[in-house]
């Protein structure tokens, strides 16, 4: 099978979908022939045209609720934010709308829409560029959060996304895109609210999300040298959440760990740790859950400072022992 | 004001007392000094005399009731001074002190406490509570406490290894794979350890199937009914009770091994017979053999320490003083006065003080104090006819030396037969302290102490 | 009434005593909306549009059954001109699972998809680009629809409505921003809130059509709406019509008015958009007294069905509750 970026990956779950499907277009800033402020749609507008790839003004409320709009009448729009930060300004339409239409109206009306946004830090884009705001999103029903954090997972998680008949909310780590994994060249599907596990142990249980998946991992593999086995789970979509997979995981383990690089207060971390604290996974715990998440400040420009206000690979190595009592 | 009458501690390792029986009635006068209630130690039976003078306003506990130590017994007081109805538990001023010495004893303590309540009061409503304080007061995770649960092990008595203590899954199945880790009462294993039933084989009747003392001490009987058929039943108290706990524990605790080695008893016979107008003289008392016995094994302890050593948790204990028990069957059972530190002892000192311990114990009249501090017992048979013994440990000592009668025997001596006073003594030892060899090596110097006694006055 | 003289062929189609019918159907609606409110009958809280009939029944008067609209919080006119069913808007605002929305909408987000109402809406602004995404779908898939967006003068302060309106503009979108200017956003008089006279005139910005009608005269509203549709329709983009009318009830339910005088709402209540029409059909001979006086008594007559229909309809249960969240 051949390698395919992250960021290849996703254009091309976009590419194929969009050939067979009209319904399908996407909209965003910067998106035609500059080709989106990542590069994600580069090429794009040479095959499907202005039309299908509509390059918007700067105007995050009304693009949002065009898509909105859109997705209400028939069309199954992607919807392309800069960065998602910039969720802000789209925010009511996310929430006050897209989330709701449906049940407001009683079941009636739907909106297949995609809203696909890269988050996160370490490309030194300071505070307003580099957040990760996906706990927002997760708190409001009516809409579902992805979160895929290799190339093979985005493919597969982005095309179930546009399938979906509701609103999607499609995190792509910045520092994920350069990344690479085997991408099979036909369309295929991951079902949403399906974790993966990414490595399997017996020790403790990672759940990570995004980039933190790649850093558990090469703990995970540090720690395997002192004999330390660590299950680490991506659950890939925040909305819906794999709860059986991660219960199944602690019951085995007795130790959970949550990492994200979201800001741990209120971040999702907590959600999956008051899951476990009240599954019967409760009685199988045999350390207190941790949670590793950004400290509780605006995302610094000094890369120094950047790298420190996140969850590092040393911090997932000293939490899964500390959790061990290894220390 | 009222004052507290408590259980005292009267032993290092007294956790309770056992009520024998009241002086005093409730609404009796109290003077200071006079004895209130005689109760029943791990080691002794003693009356408690009152540290206050007043009105008896209230005993909490009848005869026979175990009460652990520090508990309020009763109060004195002024006549019409109200009192709690029920028994208070621990007395104010001991909280005060466990609360900075371990902030666990008082929680163990409290656990003692209930377990003698399960026993008088109404049982499956004490149960919630119980549980509820452990599960409080404890730091164990979740997997921990299910485990606890699904192996019916007390919590409180897991070693915690996590951090301040926390007990984890795994701390709790180390425990049961080295406990019998059933659900019973404090009482029901204290009375099960004391009458050697396996609480695997009782069937609780508490709720989850925990055991009471009801039920241990139903499976004693109909385990002993087809002997008791028609003869009498004497309850298991008192220093009897004690020796059984003891031995039992030693002998379940220790790996005993027996050495014996035969004495030839002439030159000590004749020690004797020089030393008895002397002695008698000096101290009024008669010098038997034990006080030479004595003598030379805390000679022979002198110059292997390694025999005069005690187990202590992850620790040996090497004893710098030579402070021998001496075995002396009282009526009610047998009791271990201990003459300290021997080794400095003329043998006239040694008798005197032996007569005086033996005739207290026989009239148990020991004070605990006499009966504390051992460390190696000499267990004397020698006026039966026994040769040889396996005598058992009286812990936390690590050795006991059996003692057999002097008979003649025909023995080779220059390639010829003569007939020669020969005596067997037989020293068993705690194998995880004591090896083999050391051990024969301290009793192949008593035996030359004793065939060569001039050697003890060096 | 003069303007009327010489009635356009728009309206000369147009079944007049159905648009008639219509306005009473809606002034009966609000009143007994209102009536319930007061009786605490109904629960919540609404918006009434009693003398604002003409600038609802104007506007649609002028669309096609597959032209589609999108509604504000004072939106049960723009439902009801719209074709639907007040047994379903009576049976919604008491909660019934007979109601538009089950009972789950309540009276600000009363929506019938199919009839092309894409629903009323609690967020002022929040319709702007939900109108330009359907638009959007009408030009993508050459659907010839167009939508009307109804909006309110306070609306026209929201950012959105910029964002929208200029991206309707640069994509020439088939839609129509109907402006109901009833004078007062809540308690906030227009002509303290905006520093121009007509909201029309923010058009200009835009580089679109502006043009102010007398939001209580339902003829001047079909024409000048009728004008911007036609435009729409034959992708000559969006248009802005501004209806100058007045509600002559509070902004919602707990309203004392003392923003404005008792003189002014008199003065507004001698334009009722009814009794303009009534005289004129009768005037033109178009309608008897009599006639006219049955349709008023039909349209009494099914408002007063519609809240038996709405009292005999079933609540929804307890296991509803989590219906209709997701597509």
């Amino acid at each position: 099978m051949r390698e395919l970026t992250y960021l290849e990956a996703v254009k091309e779950a976009m590419s194929q979908e969009m050939r067979q499907n009209e319904d399908v277009f996407i909209l965003g800033e910067d998106i035609g022939v500059y080709g989106g402020a990542f590069g994600v749609t580069r090429g794009m507008i040479e095959e499907f045209g202005p039309e299908r790839i509509r390059n918007t003004p700067i105007s995050e409320a009304a693009i949002s609720g065009t898509a909105v709009g859109a997705a209400l009448t028939g069309m199954r729009p992607i919807l392309e934010l800069q960065f998602s930060d910039f969720i802000t300004i789209a925010m009511d339409n996310m929430v006050n709308q897209a989330a709701k239409i449906r049940y407001m109206y009683g079941g009636k009306g739907k909106v297949p829409m995609v809203l696909r946004t890269p988050s996160g830090s370490g490309t030194g884009a300071a505070a307003q560029h580099s957040q990760s705001l996906e706990a927002w999103m997760a708190h409001v029903p009516g809409l579902k959060v992805v979160q895929p954090s290799t190339a093979y997972d985005a493919k597969g998680l982005l095309k179930a996304a546009i399938d979906d008949d509701n609103p999607v909310i499609f995190y792509e780590h910045k520092l994920c895109y350069k990344t690479k994994s085997d991408v099979p060249e036909e369309q295929y599907s991951i079902p949403l609210g399906k974790a993966d596990v990414k490595r399997q142990g017996t020790d403790v249980t990672i759940v990570a999300t995004a980039i933190m998946v790649h850093k558990s991992l090469e703990a995970a593999a540090e720690l395997e040298k002192e004999g330390i086995h660590v299950e680490v789970i991506d659950p890939r979509t925040l909305v819906p959440l794999d709860t059986e997979t991660i219960i199944q995981s602690v019951k085995k383990t007795s130790r959970l760990i949550v990492v994200h690089e979201a800001v741990k207060r209120g971040g999702f971390g907590g959600e999956i740790a008051s899951t476990i604290a009240e599954s019967e996974a409760f009685d199988y715990l045999d350390a207190p859950i941790k949670r590793l998440g950004g400290k509780a400040v605006p995302i610094p420009y000094n890369p120094e400072l950047e790298k420190a206000a996140i969850p590092t690979v040393d911090d997932i190595v000293a939490a899964v022992k500390e959790t061990l009592n290894r220390l | 004001m009222v004052k507290e009458i408590f259980m005292p501690k009267l032993s290092s390792t007294m956790e309770v007392g056992t009520l024998l029986q009241w002086f005093k009635n409730e609404g009796d006068a109290v003077a200071v000094g006079e004895p209130l209630f005689e109760i029943m130690t791990d080691k002794i039976n003693i009356e408690v005399e009152s540290y206050e003078e007043g009105i008896l306003l209230k005993k909490y506990f009848e005869e026979d009731d175990e009460v652990p130590i520090n508990h309020v017994v009763g109060y004195i007081g002024e006549a019409g001074e109200q009192v709690p109805d029920s028994p208070p538990g621990e007395s104010g001023a001991a909280k005060e002190e466990e609360d900075v010495s371990d902030s666990r004893q008082p929680q163990l303590e409290d656990l003692v406490q209930q377990g003698i309540t399960d026993t008088t009061s109404e049982r499956t409503a004490n149960e919630p509570a119980e549980t509820e304080a452990t599960a409080e007061k404890l730091r164990a995770t979740p997997a921990a406490r299910r485990a606890a649960r699904e192996e019916n092990v007390r919590l409180a008595e897991v070693p915690g290894s996590g951090p301040k203590g926390r007990i984890h899954q795994g701390d709790v199945m180390a425990f049961t794979s080295s406990h019998t880790a059933l659900k019973a009462t404090p009482l029901a294993k204290k009375v099960a350890e004391a009458e050697g039933v396996d609480l695997k084989e009782v069937s609780g009747t508490g709720s989850q199937g925990k055991i009471y003392r009801a039920d241990v001490e139903g499976v004693k009987q109909i385990a002993s009914s087809p002997v008791e058929a028609g003869g009498k039943r004497v309850k298991l108290e008192g220093i009897r009770k004690v020796v059984a706990q003891r031995t039992l524990q030693s002998k379940t605790t220790a790996p005993h091994v027996t050495l014996t080695t035969e004495v030839d008893m002439t030159e000590a016979i004749n020690l004797r017979k020089q030393l008895l107008g002397p002695i008698e003289q000096q101290t009024g008392f008669r010098v038997s053999y034990t006080e030479i016995i004595l003598k030379a094994a805390a000679y022979s302890l002198k110059m292997h320490p390694h025999i005069n050593v005690a187990l202590e948790g992850n620790h040996i204990i090497y004893h710098e003083e030579i402070n021998l028990g001496l075995a002396v069957a009282a009526d009610n059972g047998l009791l271990v006065p201990v003459v300290k530190n021997a080794d400095q002892k003329g043998l006239a000192a040694l008798t005197a003080e032996c007569k005086r311990l033996g005739k207290a114990a026989r009239e148990n009249k020991v004070k605990p104090e006499e009966m504390s501090g051992g460390t190696f017992t000499v267990s004397n048979l020698g006026m039966y006819a026994i040769d040889a013994f396996t005598p058992v440990i009286n812990q936390p000592e690590s050795a006991i030396l059996g003692v057999g009668r002097i008979n003649e025997k025909p023995v080779g001596v220059n390639g010829a037969i003569e007939l020669r006073p020969m005596m067997v003594l037989s020293l068993s030892f705690d194998h995880r302290v004591i090896d083999g060899a050391p051990a024969a090596a301290f009793l192949t110097e008593l035996k030359e102490a004793l065939e060569q006694p001039f050697k003890l006055l060096a | 009434m003069t303007q009327l003289v010489n009635l356009p062929p728009r309206v000369k189609e147009t079944d007049l005593t159905g648009l008639l019918k219509q306005m009473w159907l809606i002034r009966y609606f609000e009143e007994k909306v209102d009536e319930f409110f007061a009786k605490g009958m109904i629960h919540g809280t609404t918006h009434l549009a009693v003398g604002q009939e003409a600038s609802a029944v104007g506007s649609i008067a002028v669309l096609e059954d597959r032209d589609k609209i999108t509604s504000t919080h004072r939106g049960h006119g723009h439902c009801i001109a719209k074709g639907a069913e007040v047994n379903r808007m009576m049976a919604e605002l008491f909660g019934r699972t007979t109601g538009y929305c089950k009972g789950k909408g309540g009276s600000m987000h009363i929506a019938d998809v199919e009839k092309g109402n894409l629903g009323a809406n609690g967020i002022v602004g929040g319709g702007f680009s939900i109108a330009t995404g359907a638009a959007l779908t009408s030009q993508m898939k050459k659907q010839g629809y167009v939508v009307l967006c109804f909006f309110g003068d306070g609306a026209s302060n929201e950012g959105s409505f910029h964002e929208a309106v200029n991206l309707a503009s640069i994509w020439k979108l088939p839609v129509v921003f109907i402006c109901e200017n009833n004078q007062y956003g809540m308690s906030g008089p227009a002509k303290e809130m905006m520093n121009v006279e007509d909201v029309a005139q923010r058009a200009e910005a835009y580089g679109i059509s502006g043009k102010v009608v007398d939001g209580n005269d339902v003829f001047d509203v079909m024409n000048g709406v009728g004008e911007a549709v036609d435009r729409a329709r034959n992708g000559e983009g969006p248009s802005i019509v501004e209806a100058k009318t007045y509600r002559w009830k509070g902004h919602s339910k707990s309203d004392a008015k003392k923003y404005r005088t008792r003189e002014e709402e008199q003065e507004w209540r001698a334009k009722d958009p009814i009794a303009r029409l009534r005289d004129v059909l009768i005037e033109k001979g178009l309608l008897t007294e009599e006639a006219a006086d049955e349709i008023k008594a039909e349209a009494k007559k099914e408002i007063e069905d519609s809240v038996e229909f709405a009292k005999d309809s079933p609540m929804p249960t307890i296991d509803d509750l989590m219906e209709d969240i997701y597509a």
